[in-house]
């Protein structure tokens, strides 16, 4: 009763809110609308954004979410036609440098030279101009349930012992043979397409220039995959993972759901994804929060580039709109972001509230979830990949289906490397 | 009403096992809307554990949380308004120029009448950026729930005036040229003797439309952007994250969104019944 | 002059009865639709502020489009299969809900009730079904065919989405042939049940003839939003397993937004627009013939 009436109050107090808001009182008041396309955070942004709101004034941020089905580049693009634009848009890294001349410069922001290396790079333009704040660093490989591993090596289970694909596939053997499953492949195209075929791509060359040549190489229809000693490697893992998937008898039906619930619950022991699971593993952890992160192997040969490395990258940028922003809101915006990044709240709740890796060296608070812990000792000790997020808009959506087919077994090696190979040379 | 009474009940062996077929054949039909139900009432890991089971306790968390986030009261407010003055707008406007297009065989009326019965074939996705930017970028009309409706008017003027060209077709012509006879103007006419005919058609097209715009999502999503101004449908979606869904949230802010359409359903349900029909067989 | 003055009665009446409606008809879906058309002859990607004009080549490269050629022939044949089945179903149901059985009201009302969801939502509650729910009965009843995800399956997907249609729209068509049905003559079916004719042959002789008129609107309407369906096939199957239930709405509107090739994914609407105008508008025009020859 007494909750039902303060709920009441405080819907009636919301309703006052809105109203005085919409009928001008609060005048001087700058908003700044923030389109946040990391859909799983909303709650938790609006409440960095509630609190930003309390410790200000003159100042509102607003977050405005993506909806599902619209990606975050078609909504962006409406907004800006519908002449509505975000303050500060989320945005994939790819897309950041389309909206350059929309884009205010940041170049001179503080947290410029606070940033980590290299998570600049999708958002530097070729003249050296910053445009996009690097707002999460994700990274992914196989991700280990502790107690299971350590259940099936008899002893505590050393992450570094496993650098080759013959490695994998005995502790996948290990794992069964202590009657768990060795692991569940989630068989969405994104997690297929943009993340496990992209570790072809990025151990192509430890450098980017290296890269790049390979994908110049890829458009021009003169790169061979067939016989592409990352390709080959890396498609002998999956074959292996393909064998010991417990839902190998149906390998395309899992949802996203059913990787952290099996990983959680104990019933396998890998799944291949990213940090951003881990709430979702949490919601079903028997493991008191004991995982981390495998690299995924690409030969045999445990010293090659990419075995003992995870690939690590930022994957959301803000852009601060120039265009149709008043010069106060883009003050504003300048200041949230600042206050993401240096202040105390600020970083505290970006951390642990909306468990986002910073890209700033000046922030020190310890997160709190293992993944994240996996992946901060992997980048202290230089074992990072790039995380392929320069890969064209589309290409999740159709190399992730030739990946599926392979899973499933609709196409052979051969098919997909063709597959893979039209997509590039058929690019415009 | 003549159907219905219009024959005995069939009381043989078979019209018992057509009622039996006919009953389970609705209860499947109505399956996803028991899931929807006693899903609700779940947390996220009881869902993905055991999506069938049955609701082990009440917890209400979820619809306390959606009517939350939702801002419901507001958002149902919105709704509310904007649905119901663009039905009965279109209601309104449709049927006149309906009624002209049938009466006026001019090529300029069966020309537009062409038109507009085309144009329901525009894949909506074709003229969504178009539109958002002569209304956005040129005009600076968004974000406003007034030329929501004003768009909805647009969109939804062709099916009507379709269905109601349809209707007044079959209405003699006698009854109004007593009418006109009498002095009436044309106006006149139309309101006195023509509309009250098209009742069943309105209310059919009522319906429909309520139907429509209460749950449409792509048109207000482009339109409306503040969040004082978002409908039911708009704050629903956002339960849903880029990898997966809170789904005891998703489906509890769906129960919430669909309940004010069913009780308006049922307090209609005898003209949406009747209502269609004869409006859709002409 | 007096021609001048009826010119002037006759545009106060249009004016009156039909200038609101022409004009925010015109204003809201013509003028954005040329403009569209306008668009698809630009390099414009959506959001850079400068583009050009390039002719017709964005036509080009669609006719050569062997991908939106697959798409649009699957979506014939879902669209196809859609309007086989709810047809089927809605008049089965139509016609045993006006057989005089009891709880007719009811049971109508019930069959209605799917139409009061909107898409997306209506998607995600079957992808549910369909991966989960049915799954987890299959799997403790031990029953094959439910198993294994339909949405898993390419074959079975695409009748994924035909029995979400058909359990969408067989309500509202139900509801189209029990206006046919109660409609009819009541004489004509007397006259045939006194002649001895069974439940079949009165169907396909003296029924269904009569029902051509409902059957014009229905099919038009199961193929308007067959070929126009979007929200189902994106929250249900999003195209997949492998791209391989991708209907053609989806297909333009990934072209235009995710591919960000929005010149060439307005010349594919427009393409569809063209070619859906062409197969439902024959339809309407060869059965309103039929219709008349009989």
């Amino acid at each position: 009763m007494k909750k039902a009436r303060l709920l009441t109050l405080a819907l009636c107090l919301m309703l006052m809110f809105s109203l005085s808001s919409a009928l001008g009182f609060a005048q001087t008041t700058v908003h700044v609308t923030v389109l946040n396309s990391k859909g799983e955070i909303q709650t938790q942004l609006e409440e960095i954004a509630e609190h930003y709101n309390r410790a200000t004034s003159g100042v509102k941020v607003e977050i405005v979410p993506c909806p599902v089905g619209q990606s975050p580049f078609e909504r962006t693009m409406a907004m800006y036609s519908a002449g509505n634009a975000p303050t500060i848009a989320m945005l994939d890294p790819a897309d950041v440098v389309r909206f350059q001349d929309k884009a205010l410069d940041l170049t001179a922001e503080q947290w410029v030279r606070d940033a980590i290396e290299r998570s600049l790079d999708r958002s530097t333009l070729p003249n050296g101009r910053v445009i996009g704040f690097p707002f999460t660093v994700e990274a992914y490989g196989f991700i280990y349930n502790k107690q299971v591993v350590d259940k099936a090596v008899g002893g505590k289970f050393d992450p570094m012992s496993i650098k080759t694909t013959a490695d994998l596939e005995a502790l996948f053997r290990k794992i069964e043979s202590s009657g768990t499953g060795a692991l569940v492949i989630s068989p969405m195209d994104w997690s297929l397409g943009a993340h496990f075929l992209a570790v072809s791509y990025t151990t192509q060359s430890a450098n980017s220039s290296g890269i790049d040549e390979f994908f110049s190489k890829l458009r021009d229809g003169k790169a061979n995959l067939a016989a592409n000693r990352q390709f080959i490697g890396l498609m002998d893992t999956f074959d292996t993972m393909k064998k010991y998937n417990v839902d190998k008898n149906d390998p395309l039906s899992g949802t996203y759901d059913r990787g952290p619930e099996l990983l959680g619950e104990g019933k396998v022991g890998i799944w291949f994804m990213g940090n951003w699971a881990w709430p979702n593993i949490n919601e079903f952890d028997t493991a008191n929060g004991q995982y981390g992160f495998l690299p995924v192997p690409i030969s045999n040969n445990p010293d090659d580039y990419g075995n003992s490395q995870i690939p690590v990258g930022v994957t959301k940028y803000f852009i601060v709109d120039a265009e149709q922003s008043t010069e106060a809101q883009q003050k504003e915006a300048r200041n949230f972001l600042n206050w993401l990044v240096y202040d105390e709240k600020g970083q505290e709740y970006v951390v642990n509230q909306a468990n986002v890796i910073p890209a700033f060296k000046n922030v020190t608070v310890e997160p709190k979830d293992p993944l994240a812990k996996s992946i901060l000792e992997y980048v202290m000790n230089g074992k990072t990949l790039e995380f392929m997020t320069q890969l064209p808009a589309d290409h999740w959506s159709v190399v992730g289906a030739s990946m599926q087919k392979y899973l499933a077994g609709a196409i052979d090696r051969n098919g997909l490397a063709d597959e893979i190979e039209a997509y590039w040379s058929n690019l415009q | 009403m003549k159907y219905g009474k219009a024959k005995a009940r069939d009381k043989s062996i078979l019209g018992y096992f057509k009622y039996g077929f006919l009953c389970i054949l609705l209860l499947i039909y109505l399956c996803p809307f028991y899931l929807v139900i006693i899903n609700s009432f779940k947390n996220r890991t009881e869902i993905i554990s055991n999506p069938l089971g049955f609701i082990s306790k009440t917890n209400v968390s979820n619809f306390v949380n959606a009517f939350r986030q939702m801002n419901y009261l507001d958002a149902f407010i919105n709704s509310l308004i904007i649905t119901s003055i663009s039905v009965l707008i279109i209601a309104l406007f449709s049927s006149m120029t309906a009624y002209f297009f049938v009466r006026f065989k001019w090529k300029i009326n069966r020309f537009l009448f062409f038109m507009m019965v085309t144009s329901m074939l525009i894949p909506f996705q074709s003229i969504m950026i178009p539109l958002v930017r002569i209304y956005g970028a040129n005009l600076k009309l968004l974000d406003n729930k007034w030329i929501l409706i004003y768009m909805y008017m647009g969109f939804g003027s062709s099916l009507s005036v379709f269905v109601y060209h349809g209707f007044i077709k079959s209405i003699p012509m006698e009854l109004e040229e007593a009418a006109m006879i009498d002095g009436c103007t044309r106006v006149q006419t139309f309101f006195n003797i023509v509309f009250p005919l098209l009742r069943p058609t309105t209310l059919t097209l009522i319906i429909l439309n309520v139907l429509w715009i209460w749950n449409d999502f792509l048109l207000p999503s482009l339109v409306l952007i503040s969040k004082a101004n978002r409908t039911l449908p708009l704050s629903t979606f956002y339960f849903h994250g880029t990898y997966t869904a809170d789904y005891g949230l998703l489906m509890a802010g769906l129960l919430l969104t669909i309940i004010p359409v069913i009780v308006f359903f049922i307090l209609m349900q005898k003209h949406i019944i009747s209502g269609i029909m004869q409006g859709a067989i002409k | 002059m007096d021609t001048a003055k009826s010119f002037l009665k006759k545009l106060r009446t249009f004016l009156i009865f039909a200038g609101p409606t022409t004009f925010v008809f015109l204003s809201v879906v013509i003028f954005p639709f040329i403009f569209g058309i306008y668009l698809s002859l630009t390099n414009w990607d959506g959001i850079a502020s400068a583009y050009r004009f390039i002719g017709f080549s964005n036509y080009l490269t669609v006719f050569q489009d062997q991908f939106f050629w697959n798409s649009f022939l699957l979506t014939v044949r879902y669209v196809l299969y859609t309007v086989v089945f709810v047809n089927l179903v809605a008049f089965a149901l139509a016609y045993l809900l006006t057989s005089g059985i009891k709880g007719e009201k009811v049971l109508r009302a019930g069959f209605f009730v799917p139409n009061l969801i909107g898409g997306i939502i209506l998607g995600l509650i079957w992808h549910f079904v369909f991966s989960r729910a049915l799954v987890f009965l299959g799997k403790s009843l031990n029953l094959e065919l439910f198993s294994y995800s339909w949405l898993a399956n390419p074959q079975k997907a695409l009748w994924t989405l035909v029995i979400v249609s058909v359990w969408q729209y067989s309500g509202y068509m139900m509801l189209i042939h029990i206006a046919g049905l109660v409609n009819m003559p009541k004489e004509v079916i007397e006259a045939a049940l006194i002649d001895g004719a069974n439940d079949g042959q009165r169907i396909i002789r003296i029924i269904l003839p009569l029902m051509a008129p409902s059957f014009v609107v229905s099919m038009f309407l199961t193929l308007q939003r067959g070929f126009m369906v979007y929200d189902v096939n994106l929250a249900l199957t999003n195209g997949g397993p492998f791209r391989s239930t991708e209907l053609i709405s989806m297909h333009v509107y990934k072209k235009a937004f995710l591919a960000q090739e929005y010149g060439i994914g307005q010349s594919q609407a427009f393409i569809l627009f063209v070619m859906v105008a062409a197969i439902t508008l024959t339809q309407v025009y060869f059965s309103k013939k039929l219709e008349v020859e009989m």
